[in-house]
């Protein structure tokens, strides 16, 4: 535990001394949420004020939060993974006395955590002044872990995801897809209530909504604190997931030989 | 007739941003002819300019002062001109289609430089067959080793028939046998088809396979230009020997050599070839010792270059 | 032209090369482009209409964005790599040959991924955006001088590192910002950000001008979209040639 903690620590001041990429991607997030301001508020304002019961003021923060949670994490992660995986690189890890998805999934948590931070600095800055403070105190209460619990989810997942490559040798570019999935399923670009009932309810009952719904759920004013469970579930099942992957792809590695 | 001619040409850079940002010189001054037909090896350890004067001579880099032609033509501001009658290989760089075949990477050059098709795939088969590439061109580029790569990409530069041949670095990284090989299809271009070679390295060994006349950069400055065969009696005088004995040799002295022990059985030999050659050296070495491996280097061009600097003063 | 042709003949055949990752990343790209047309037929299913925008619409922008990310980031991929290759040093291949360098350049690699977004575009304008013959007309001159403004703005902002130095850091920037803009129906817009994407981050002529062209032809804005795409035509080429002149070719010295 110890030894994950540690790598955590220093990938998380690694980011920070990368301050041009965190820069650029910060901005990124910037130049979204002022896109989606101004979607959302017109689309708001077309329709009485509200849809689907979320109001311009709620929509906003909805989205800052979702898209906060989801940009936290590195785009491509699964295309990396997938090609350290293949390409061999992996196994060096695999020298090592701990985990090698643990020492991985620490680093990334350790990045994508101050990647988080500033990026939601930045995005509760601007939607306040957009629009005014959060709709509920107690929604971003329960906010704040409901982001770290996301991007837990987000990262297990994305490395359960990239094990793939293990096996397959075409994985790498399945990334486009998953984050197509946490766009839509997630909650990501609009949220869950937009979506026709039925497909709402199934999008609900997986992983992705963690990642991107659940934060932004709360954020946008609706108190909700079982969500809370929701996200630690997944997160306990993708974690199990994403080392299952990684154990039996070790173990094949290891027959086959890199 | 002149192939090329320099006039005090120089380049800087700007390094650096913004406070830090400031102007190096990389070539200062350099001024040079080379005939048609010559063959010139234009050396100087990494970072003497060696490259940012080809780029010059070539069109891809505007200098910063001074004047040159390349067959009468002002490379930057004729470079399109100059480009159809020249040739250009950079050893670190490749110019063939990495995942197609260098056949293929042919024909698009043939269309870049607008040769007639039956012409140009005459021209590659013959060239093929020139540089030892006649089963290495229908292969995919990246499946090829890099020494017959280079062999290829000669082929590519060459395809157009250029007066002038400028190769940067070529043998770099190359092992002896294709750095031998390479070198032997460069003079043999030069003689068959009396195209000028202008060739750079950091190499020695280049010098004398290859050139006929050496010009030495040093800080970007031109500080050696002489024809090869002089340079040989004056300068490229010493071989350095690595020899590696089944068991301790003793004393070891041998008149003309200057011994180094570099461990118990691992001797460095300085070998003055003025005064003997290396192979009586080496007859002298095998008659009186158990040897386990020999190497023969040529002296590095650091030692080249302090010679120099040690000859003028 | 014909110089132009052979080179990007041959980028294709580099790409086809590896036929199975060809038709592999063509596929996940129209797929990846499938959740789009999902996201804004349920957004538009509840919003109803925006600001004269409605499913129709903006699926008729979208058909116009693939389009043109297909041809100006597909086929002329290197477009917004330009900035990398300067600082790497690259362009001394091009140099050296008899031939435009920047065209050579566009037509030398092409992105298999987004020729899956030059499929999908004009599939996506024949089954919902009404073809007619005119509309087909338009929407191929319009997709046309989208891809020339996009490209030309990024081959321009690209140059800015032959005057600038740097890694082309600002280039990915411009790329990534212009292309979300233009991913959007331009009149959710308040009109200091709209006068932004008139000028700065042209997409406005990426996307938003030509799709108004298709729903309603009109002569003036057809000549906008030209003179758009004739001004930022002649910025690249210009910025480019001008800054030529203090290319480094990577040099180890200016990374000193």
């Amino acid at each position: 535990m110890n030894a994950l903690a540690a790598q955590a620590l220093i990938s998380a001041r690694r980011a920070l001394h990368q301050r041009g990429e965190l820069a650029v991607r910060v901005a990124f997030y910037a130049i979204i949420l002022v896109i989606f301001s101004a979607l959302w508020s017109a689309a708001a304002g077309a329709n009485g004020g509200s849809i689907s019961g979320y109001d311009a003021h709620s929509l906003l923060w909805y989205v800052a939060a979702a898209e906060g949670s989801v940009i936290a994490t590195k785009p491509r992660m699964i295309e990396s993974i997938g090609w350290d995986i293949s390409s061999g690189a992996i196994v060096t890890e695999m020298l090592r006395p701990a985990s090698v998805v643990g020492l991985r999934l620490a680093a990334e948590l350790g990045e994508a955590l101050v990647r988080l931070v500033c990026s939601l600095a930045v995005g509760g800055v601007i939607v306040w002044l957009y629009v005014g403070q959060p709709p509920s105190a107690a929604g971003i209460a329960l906010f704040v872990p409901a982001s770290f619990l996301a991007v837990g989810c987000n990262l297990a997942a994305q490395h359960a995801f990239a094990g793939a490559a293990f096996w397959l040798r075409d994985a790498r570019s399945t990334w486009f897809l998953y984050q197509k999935l946490v766009f839509l399923l997630g909650g990501m670009l609009l949220p869950l209530e937009f979506l026709p009932t039925a497909l709402a309810d199934v999008a609900r009952a997986l992983p992705f909504a963690s990642m991107a719904y659940v934060p932004a759920r709360l954020a946008s004013g609706h108190v909700e604190p079982w969500l809370l469970l929701v996200q630690a579930a997944w997160l306990a099942g993708l974690l199990a997931c994403a080392g299952g992957v990684f154990w039996a792809g070790e173990r094949r590695l290891e027959v086959v030989g890199g | 007739m002149l192939a090329i001619s320099t006039h005090e040409l120089s380049k800087d850079f700007s390094a650096g941003r913004g406070r830090d940002r400031r102007r190096l010189r990389a070539v200062h001054d350099i001024t040079f002819e080379v005939e048609r037909g010559e063959r010139l090896a234009y050396i100087g350890p990494n970072g003497a300019g060696k490259s940012t004067s080809i780029k010059m001579l070539t069109g891809i880099l505007h200098p910063t002062s001074g004047e040159a032609t390349v067959l009468g033509l002002v490379p930057w501001t004729q470079r399109r001109e100059l480009a159809r009658r020249i040739g250009t290989l950079f050893g670190q760089r490749s110019q063939l289609w990495f995942e197609l075949t260098t056949r293929q990477t042919l024909h698009l050059l043939s269309r870049i430089y607008r040769l007639d098709g039956d012409d140009a795939r005459r021209r590659a088969d013959e060239l093929a067959e020139l540089l030892d590439a006649t089963d290495l061109i229908d292969q995919p580029v990246r499946s090829l080793s890099l020494g017959q790569r280079m062999r290829c990409e000669l082929a590519a530069t060459v395809l157009h028939g250029p007066e002038v041949l400028f190769l940067d670095e070529p043998t770099i990284g190359l092992d002896l046998i294709a750095k031998q090989r390479f070198r032997e299809m460069v003079v043999r271009l030069n003689e068959e088809l009396g195209t000028t070679v202008f060739l750079t390295s950091h190499d020695v060994a280049d010098i004398e396979h290859v050139a006929d006349r050496v010009v030495v950069i040093n800080h970007g400055t031109i500080i050696y230009d002489d024809q090869v065969a002089r340079m040989r009696r004056s300068l490229l005088q010493t071989k350095l020997l690595e020899v590696r004995f089944e068991e301790a040799p003793g004393a070891l002295a041998i008149d003309g050599v200057q011994v180094t022990p570099e461990s118990d059985t691992v001797y460095g030999l300085v070998v003055d070839t003025r005064r003997l050659s290396v192979r009586e050296v080496l007859d002298e070495l095998l008659d009186a010792y158990a040897i386990a491996d020999i190497s023969v280097v040529d002296p590095p061009l650091e030692q080249v270059i302090a010679e120099i600097y040690g000859g003028r003063t | 032209m014909t110089v132009a042709l052979a080179t990007l003949r041959t980028a294709f055949l580099e790409a086809w090369s590896n036929r199975r990752g060809f038709w592999f990343q063509v596929g996940i790209m129209a797929a990846n482009d499938v959740a789009w047309v999902i996201f804004w037929v349920l957004f538009f299913r509840k919003v109803g209409n925006l600001r004269g925008w409605d499913t129709h619409k903006v699926l008729l922008l979208f058909a116009i964005l693939t389009t043109v990310s297909g041809t100006g980031l597909g086929l002329l991929s290197n477009s917004r790599r330009l900035g990398e290759l300067i600082a790497g040093g690259q362009l001394d291949a091009a140099l050296a040959l008899p031939t435009n360098p920047l065209t050579y350049l566009l037509t030398r690699r092409v992105d298999t991924a987004l020729l899956g977004d030059l499929a999908f575009g004009p599939v996506l304008f024949v089954v919902a955006g009404d073809p007619t013959p005119e509309r087909a007309v338009v929407f191929v001159f319009g997709a046309l001088c989208g891809t020339v403004v996009l490209v030309g703005f990024l081959v321009a902002l690209g140059s800015v590192t032959l005057f600038a130095g740097g890694r082309g850091e600002q280039a990915d920037l411009g790329f990534q910002a212009i292309l979300i803009f233009a991913s959007y129906p331009i009149d959710v817009f308040g009109g200091l950000t709209k006068l932004f994407l008139f000028t700065a981050v042209p997409a406005a002529f990426v996307t938003g001008l030509p799709t108004s062209l298709v729903s309603s032809f009109r002569w003036p804005v057809a000549l906008g979209a030209l003179g758009a795409a004739a001004f930022f035509a002649l910025a690249a080429a210009t910025t480019f040639r001008i800054g030529l002149r203090r290319y480094s070719s990577g040099a180890l010295w200016t990374r000193v």
